[in-house]
C-alpha cells in the first residue's frame, strides 16, 4: 500500500446547528436557547460522529486541530482520532467562537478545515478560512452552499480522498438565507463569499471509465473563451454573480464584482456593481442587452437568489430570449434541474422549460429550468431516464 | 407473418454502385491542403492504393467487385432484412417497420463492407501494412479483421479515452493480429509533440487521424485507410442498399421513409444511395433521413463549405457540411457519430434536397434503443439507435393517423461493446448535449476575415 504524509485538518462542530429545524425555527442563528426550550436535541454531534467513525479507519492519515469540548474535542476523543486542542471554547459557544477557533486552526498550518453545521456555520468558517479548502458535514437546517457533502459518510470519503491526494479543489459559493425574512415566510438567499472545497468529479467512473470529464477549471476557461467570442456582437452584456461569470470578465480583462452584477460592452466595463435601477435605466436608453447568469449554490437558482438586481422588470425590458445560462458540466451533474424565482410567476413560467446551458467551448447541455413555484412539488423527485409511457 | 427476408449468397452484388453518376449537381473537387488547388491523383498515391484513388475520382455508375472480395463478403453477406413485427405490436402502430441488420458481420457492424476491399487493393499493390485511426473502436476492429484475412499487418491509433474505456475492442483487434496503440502515441512526430504539450490528454479523432496519416506517409510499405467520408468508402457500402432493394421486392413492399445514423457517412449512404435513381428517374415518393446527434450536428447545423478533413489540417480540403475542423464534440457524449463534417457525396445530396437530416438527443436515443431491445431482442449500437428514435416517432404518428406506412431502419451494428454507455443510461448518468448553433453563429459573425 502506498504511504501518504499525514494531513493537518482543522475540525469544528457547531453544537447547536440543526436544532432549530425540528422545532420550526427555520434556522438556529442566535436562537439556540429558544430551540432547547422547545425541546430540540443536538443533531450536529451525532452527524459529526457518523463521519469521524469512518475517518477513524484511516486515523494514521490525519491529525486534527480542534476546539475544546462540544466543539470537536469530545467527538474526536470518542472516535479515537489524533488531535490537539487549539482553541478553548466556553460552555455556551457562539458564532464568534467558531471564527476564533478557525483562526487558531489556520495558525497551525492546516491543509483543510472540516466542519459540521449548516449555512450559518459555513459562512463563519469560509470568511476565516480564506484560500484553505473547507468541507461541510451536513447538519444544519439550511444547506444551500456548495461546500457540503451530501451525507456525513460522503464527507468522510471526500476527506480521505483529499488526504490521499486523489481529489482536487474547486471554488464554490457560500450562500445563506436571511433567517429573519425566512421566519416571516420570505425566502431570500444571499451570496456571501466563495470558498474552495474538495470534490469528486461526478462524471468520472473509476476503472471502467467511459467519459473523461477534465477539470472544472478547464471547463470554466472553455465557457469564458466561448463567451468572449459571442460577446463580440456589440450588445451590452449583463453579467450575473458567481465564479463562472467572473471567469468571463477575467478573460476580457475586466474586474468583476464577484458578488454583484456588472455590465460590459465591446470588451469594456460600462457599469460596475449595477443596481436594478441602473440596469433599467440602461435598458430604457434603448440599449440592446443580453444577460449571462450561472446557477448559484447547491439548489441551482439562476435568478432571484444571489442576483436580485436582475429582476423581472429588467428581464421584461431585455426580453426573456436575452438570457444566456452558463455552468460547468460538473455543476450541472449535481443538479437535477435549474430553478428561477424572479418573484414574477408569469416571467418565471416564460423562462421555464428545457433550456440550453453553455457548458464548454461551443458546447451546451440541455437542462430543465423550473419555476420556483413548482419547488415544493419537484423537491425529492428522482430524475428518470426510463422509457416514456407513450412508447408502450 | 414472415419475419426474415434472406437472399442467397449468389445474390451478393457483383458491382458497387457509385451515386456520383446520378447526382443532379456535380461534386466539387477535393483540394490540396497546402496549395488549396484541386487534388491530383498523384497527391494521394503516398498514402492510398491506385485502385482506390481511381474509385475516389470515378464517375462510373458501376464498379466491379473483385471475386476475392465477394468471397469474403460471403462470411456474412447478404445480411438479413427483418420485419420488426414485435416492435410494431409494442407500438400498436399500423405502420410496417423493417430493419436490415449489419451486426451479423464478424466485427459486429457494417464497417467490413469497406475494410475488406481496402485491404484487398493494398495487398494487390504490394504493400504490407495499413495504418488507421479509430474512435470508439468499431472501425479499428473491422480494419483489423480485414487485414488479417489478407495477411497484412495493421496498426490502429485508438483515441486514448476509448483505449482506456473500451478494453474489449482492443482485445478483438489483438485477436485479429493488429497492433493497437493509444493516441497520442510516441510512435509518430505528431503524437510525441502532443504528448510533450499535454501528457494527460484523452486524445481526439483528429489527433489519431494525423498520426495514422503520418505513419503511412513516412513508411514505403504502408498505406492509410479511412472508414467513412471518402467516396470510395461510400461506393463499397452500396452493397447494403442493393441487397435491400431485392429484399423489399421479396417482401412485396417499398419504403415510404428510410432512417439511418450518420457520423461521417458510410452506413446511411450505403443503404440509401441505391434508391436515389428511383427517386430521380421513377419519381418515387421516398424520404431518406440521415440521423445525427445534437452534440455533433454537422448536417443540421453546419455550414456547407470547404473545410479540412482532419484537425491537424493534413487531410484534403473537401466541400461538406462542417462544424469546423477544430470542433471536438463533448467527451461525455456516449453515442458516437463524432466527426465534424460529413461525406461530400452525402452533403451534395442533402444540399440538393434529395436527402433530409435530423438531430437527436442522446437520452431519447437510448430510450428508443431500450424499447427496440425489449421487443426485437437485438441490443443496438448507440450509433444505430439514432435511426430507431425517429422511426419510432414516425410509427407513433402513423398510430395517430391510421396510415399503414412502410418505415425502414438501417441497423448498422450491435451494442455489445457499448454496455458501459447503456449502464450510464440506466443509472441516470447521461446528459443531453446540444451544439449552441445561434451563439456560435454570433461568435463567428464578427471574426476578422483571414
Amino acid at each position: 500500500m502506498p504511504s501518504y504524509p499525514r494531513s493537518k485538518i482543522g475540525f469544528l462542530i457547531n453544537p447547536v446547528a440543526g436544532m432549530g429545524g425540528a422545532v420550526g425555527l427555520k434556522g438556529t442563528d442566535g436562537l439556540a436557547k429558544e430551540a432547547r426550550k422547545r425541546g430540540a436535541k443536538p443533531l450536529a454531534t451525532q452527524r459529526a460522529k457518523e463521519s469521524l467513525h469512518l475517518l477513524a479507519r484511516q486515523a494514521d492519515l490525519l491529525f486534527f486541530f480542534t476546539a475544546s469540548g462540544a466543539m470537536g474535542e469530545r467527538e474526536l476523543e470518542e472516535c479515537g482520532l489524533n488531535y490537539a486542542v487549539a482553541y478553548s471554547a466556553p460552555e455556551e459557544s457562539s458564532a464568534e467562537d467558531s471564527k476564533a477557533a478557525c483562526k487558531a486552526f489556520l495558525e497551525n498550518g492546516i491543509d483543510l478545515l472540516l466542519f459540521c453545521g449548516g449555512d450559518g456555520t459555513a459562512r463563519d468558517v469560509a470568511f476565516a478560512a480564506g484560500q484553505v479548502p473547507i468541507l461541510g458535514i451536513p447538519a444544519g437546517v439550511k444547506m444551500h452552499s456548495g461546500v457540503f457533502a451530501i451525507s456525513p459518510q460522503a464527507a468522510a470519503e471526500l476527506m480521505l480522498g483529499y488526504a490521499r491526494g486523489e481529489l482536487k479543489t474547486r471554488e464554490t459559493e457560500i450562500v445563506d438565507v436571511d433567517e429573519e425574512l425566512y421566519r416571516s415566510g420570505e425566502l431570500q438567499t444571499r451570496l456571501y463569499c466563495t470558498a474552495r472545497t474538495p470534490y469528486q468529479p461526478a462524471l468520472v467512473q473509476e476503472r471502467k471509465r467511459i467519459y473523461s470529464s477534465g477539470s472544472e477549471e478547464e471547463f470554466k476557461n472553455q465557457i469564458a473563451l466561448f463567451a468572449t467570442e459571442f460577446m463580440r456582437d456589440g450588445s451590452a452584456y449583463i453579467l450575473g454573480a458567481g465564479t463562472t461569470t467572473s471567469r468571463i470578465a477575467e478573460l476580457l480583462g475586466v474586474e468583476k464584482t464577484l458578488l454583484g452584477v456588472d455590465v460590459v460592452q465591446n470588451g469594456r466595463l460600462i457599469l460596475k456593481d449595477a443596481s436594478e435601477k441602473d440596469l433599467i435605466e440602461l435598458l430604457n436608453q434603448g440599449k440592446k442587452a443580453k444577460i449571462i447568469v450561472s446557477p448559484i449554490g447547491a439548489q441551482g437558482f439562476i435568478l432571484g437568489r444571489g442576483s436580485q438586481q436582475i429582476s423581472s422588470a429588467v428581464l421584461r425590458r431585455a426580453g426573456p430570449e436575452s438570457l444566456i445560462i452558463v455552468a460547468t458540466p460538473h455543476k450541472l451533474a449535481e443538479l437535477s434541474h435549474l430553478l428561477v424565482d424572479t418573484g414574477d410567476q408569469e416571467m418565471d413560467s416564460a423562462l421555464a422549460g428545457r433550456r440550453q446551458v453553455v457548458a464548454g467551448y461551443r458546447m451546451a447541455q440541455i437542462k430543465e429550468l423550473k419555476a420556483a413555484s413548482d419547488l415544493l412539488q419537484v423537491r425529492g423527485r428522482e430524475r428518470s431516464q426510463k422509457v416514456p409511457k407513450e412508447y408502450v | 407473418m414472415k419475419i426474415k427476408y434472406l437472399l442467397d449468397e449468389e445474390e451478393i452484388p457483383k458491382k458497387w454502385y457509385n451515386v456520383a453518376a446520378d447526382m443532379p449537381t456535380p461534386l466539387d473537387p477535393p483540394l490540396h491542403p497546402g496549395t488549396l488547388k484541386p487534388l491530383n491523383p498523384q497527391d494521394m498515391e503516398l498514402i492510398f492504393p491506385k485502385a482506390l484513388i481511381q474509385q475516389e475520382m470515378s464517375s462510373d455508375r458501376w464498379i466491379n467487385i473483385p471475386e476475392e472480395v465477394r468471397d469474403i463478403y460471403r462470411l456474412w453477406r447478404p445480411t438479413p432484412l427483418y420485419r420488426a413485427a414485435a416492435l410494431e405490436k409494442a407500438l400498436k402502430t399500423p405502420a410496417r417497420i423493417y430493419y436490415k441488420y449489419e451486426g451479423v458481420s464478424p466485427a459486429g457492424s457494417h464497417k467490413p463492407n469497406t475494410s475488406v476491399p481496402q485491404a484487398y487493393y493494398t495487398m494487390k499493390e504490394g504493400k504490407e501494412r495499413l495504418a488507421t485511426e479509430t474512435g470508439a473502436g468499431q472501425w479499428g476492429s473491422a480494419r483489423s479483421l480485414a487485414t488479417c484475412l489478407f495477411g497484412l499487418k495493421c496498426t490502429v491509433y485508438m483515441v486514448r479515452a476509448s483505449y482506456d474505456s473500451k478494453p474489449y475492442r482492443r482485445s478483438a483487434m489483438r485477436v485479429w493480429g493488429a497492433e493497437c496503440l493509444p493516441s497520442p502515441s510516441d510512435r509518430t512526430n505528431f503524437g510525441r509533440k502532443v504528448l510533450a504539450e499535454m501528457p494527460d490528454t484523452p486524445g481526439s479523432l483528429g489527433i489519431a487521424i494525423s498520426e495514422a496519416v503520418e505513419d503511412a506517409a513516412t513508411h514505403d510499405d504502408t498505406n492509410y485507410s479511412l472508414g467513412s467520408v471518402l467516396n470510395h468508402v461510400l461506393i463499397h457500402q452500396s452493397v447494403e442498399g442493393q441487397e435491400l432493394k431485392k429484399q423489399f421486392e421479396l417482401a412485396d413492399d417499398y419504403p415510404d421513409v428510410m432512417f439511418g445514423c450518420c457520423g461521417g457517412g458510410s452506413n446511411f449512404p450505403g443503404m440509401c444511395f441505391p434508391f436515389i435513381p428511383d427517386k430521380l428517374k421513377d419519381k418515387k415518393d421516398l424520404r431518406m433521413v440521415a440521423c445525427e446527434p445534437t452534440a455533433c450536428p454537422s448536417l443540421t447545423k453546419g455550414l456547407y463549405a470547404y473545410d479540412f478533413g482532419d484537425t491537424a489540417g493534413m487531410a484534403p480540403v473537401i466541400k461538406m457540411y462542417t462544424l469546423g475542423h477544430d470542433f471536438i464534440p463533448p467527451s461525455i457524449h456516449a453515442g458516437g457519430l463524432r466527426y465534424h463534417g460529413d461525406a461530400p457525396l452525402l452533403c451534395n445530396l442533402v444540399h440538393d434536397g434529395l436527402i433530409e437530416a435530423t438531430a437527436l438527443q442522446q437520452i431519447e436515443v437510448f430510450q428508443a434503443a431500450t424499447v427496440f431491445a425489449r421487443s426485437e431482442g437485438i441490443i443496438p449500437a448507440p450509433e444505430a439507435a439514432h435511426a430507431i428514435k425517429p422511426a419510432i416517432d414516425e410509427a407513433l404518428r402513423a398510430r395517430q393517423t391510421g396510415e399503414a406506412k412502410t418505415i425502414f431502419i438501417s441497423l448498422s451494428g450491435h451494442g455489445h461493446f457499448d454496455m458501459a454507455a447503456y449502464d450510464a443510461f440506466n443509472d441516470g448518468k447521461l446528459v443531453d448535449y446540444e451544439y449552441p448553433a445561434d451563439l456560435v453563429k454570433q461568435s463567428l459573425a464578427k471574426l476578422p476575415k483571414v
